[in-house]
């Protein structure tokens, strides 16, 4: 388990497209070294993952039991290391 | 679970291959508004030649051109299903509908042989190396109520083209079908219901609740209209073979699956989440109740035989149906994914950092795309008030043409703003 302390929980919920692209993209600036992104969404952001893929992060999607989607955001770096 | 990066968007088309099919759209439904303008005849039976061109610059001209390129934009991402060879694919397709259509709207006007010779040669082969390609890609695709709807359009779309290139090739007297009416009938029908209704439901599951942040329609809504329609559609198509009362009976099954869309949309999107003005939401309420209508029309046409044998009735359901409702559809539309696109392609071959790009709100300014609404409205008012007043006709014929070109020019706009940032097309 991550310390929560080490994320960043971003609800985009009841955002209107790209909005929450948007946001992850400009969290993504204030990342620190070892935090994450806890991405929750109403529906699976597809068009996200290869920005994230071409900016070094990856990402783990799950979908719970409302149906809602949470995306877990990650510099691919330090996973490796 | 997914994990890591290898979706399918990665695979989506570069911005060229859709962008080529929504800027030349407009200019067909500009077309088709000075077609009205200049001949205004068009509305006054749907038999004169000038209607039936207007009915193919709005269909194939506009609705497909948009459909077409959309589908090959929306395929690889909503249903991981790409196409093969997409620039060439889209380079065959586009010019092949583009000069197509022209050709069949020169065969309808000027009834010329060599018009209908091209007409056949390139339409056939524009939409059957699209049927083709996409096909492919629908088998693969993974089965959602979105593509279950999308393949039954497909079939929509290939039985239309098929019955379509048949008629026009005894128009130019090189065969003999055995029952021109009924096959015009099942043209019209199956185009209209089978090809741009059930695609729009298809799209409307998805586009409907991520656009307008209303809730999912409901499930069992989702998995059987379609299904239930294009049922009905198949029987309707084969009408000779039913008996009397049978066609009245599938008749209005056509009519409730019609109504029930409307009335569900209308719904949901009475009850999104954010209540903010959206341009392509009133575009999508208007051409909910333009079905609603049509459905009124077609009702008062039972209850009144008068009405039913009028020129006017099949006129005002065309206006309905293909300006009011399919026509704002597919505008609405437009000013979501052409901002979309220009915006994710600037951020993906720039990667942008945030606030050094426009975001996609500011790809087109909110109030020429307002104005161009009310325009849009405007033409459809007239163009319908037309058909019990006929001077009307040429006012309604150059308000549409001039929201068309207000269309283009917005759409335009956001290529600008992508071009003056730095993007490129490649
Ligand atoms: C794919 C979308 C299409 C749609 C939605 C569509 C729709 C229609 C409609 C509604 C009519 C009846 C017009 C009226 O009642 O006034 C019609 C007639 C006709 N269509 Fe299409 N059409 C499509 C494609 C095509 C294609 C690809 C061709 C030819 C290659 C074609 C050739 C014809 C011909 C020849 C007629 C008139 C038949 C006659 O009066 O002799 N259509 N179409």
């Amino acid at each position: 388990m991550k310390d929560p302390a080490g994320e960043i929980v971003l609800d985009a919920r009841g955002l209107e497209p790209p909005e929450p692209m948007e946001r992850v993209l400009q969290a993504l600036a204030l990342l620190r070294p070892g935090q994450t992104i806890r991405l929750l969404l109403h529906r699976e952001p597809f068009p996200l993952y290869p920005l994230l893929a071409q900016r070094g992060y990856g990402h783990a999607t799950r979908r719970d039991a409302d149906g809602s989607y949470v995306i877990l955001i990650h510099p691919l770096a330090t996973e490796a290391g | 679970m997914s994990q890591g990066a290898g979706l399918s968007f990665e695979q989506a088309p570069p911005f060229s291959v859709p962008l080529r099919f929504l800027l030349t759209a407009p200019l067909f439904l500009a077309a088709a508004g000075g077609l009205v303008a200049f001949h205004p005849e068009a509305l006054a039976s749907r038999w004169t030649a000038p209607a039936l061109a207007l009915t193919h610059a709005l269909t194939l001209g506009f609705l497909a051109m948009v459909m077409l390129g959309a589908l090959m934009q929306m395929l690889p991402v909503v249903a991981g299903a790409t196409l093969p060879a997409p620039r060439a694919l889209a380079a065959i397709t586009h010019v092949g509908l583009t000069l197509g259509t022209l050709a069949l709207l020169a065969g309808f006007l000027f009834a010329d042989a060599l018009a209908w010779l091209a007409a056949l040669g390139l339409l056939a082969t524009a939409l059957g190396v699209f049927l083709v390609a996409s096909a492919a890609a629908l088998m693969r695709a993974v089965a959602s109520d979105t593509v279950r709807g999308i393949r039954l359009a497909w079939v929509g779309l290939a039985a239309t083209a098929g019955l379509g290139v048949a008629l026009a090739a005894s128009r130019a007297g090189w065969t003999t079908l055995p029952d021109v009416a009924a096959a015009i009938d099942a043209h019209a029908l199956v185009g209209l219901l089978g090809w741009v209704l059930l695609l729009v439901i298809a799209v409307a599951y998805q586009v409907v609740p991520m656009f307008q942040l209303t809730p999912p329609y409901p499930p069992r809504l989702a998995r059987w209209l379609a299904a239930v329609l294009a049922a009905a559609l198949l029987l309707r198509a084969g009408a000779i073979l039913l008996p009397p009362g049978g066609v009245a009976l599938i008749d209005g099954v056509l009519a409730a699956g019609v109504l029930v869309f409307a009335l569900a949309t209308l719904r949901l999107q009475a009850q999104r989440r954010r209540r903010l003005a959206d341009v392509t939401l009133d575009y999508w309420r208007i051409a909910m109740a333009s079905l609603v209508a049509a459905v009124m029309a077609w009702g008062a046409a039972r209850a009144w035989p008068a009405w039913a044998g009028h020129d006017a009735y099949p006129l005002l359901l065309g206006v309905l149906f293909l300006g009011g409702f399919a026509v704002s559809v597919v505008n609405g539309m437009l000013y979501k994914i052409v901002p979309f696109l220009a915006w994710f392609h600037l951020q993906a071959q720039l990667q942008a950092r945030a606030g050094s790009i426009p975001t996609m709100k500011e790809m087109i300014s909110q109030r020429a795309m307002r104005g161009q609404f009310r325009l849009h409205v405007a033409a459809c008012l007239l163009l319908a008030g037309a058909l019990a007043w006929p001077p009307l006709a040429v006012p309604g014929g150059v308000a549409m043409a001039a929201s068309a070109l207000w269309l283009a020019a917005n759409l335009a706009s956001a290529v600008r703003r992508f071009r003056a940032f730095g993007g490129r097309w490649a």
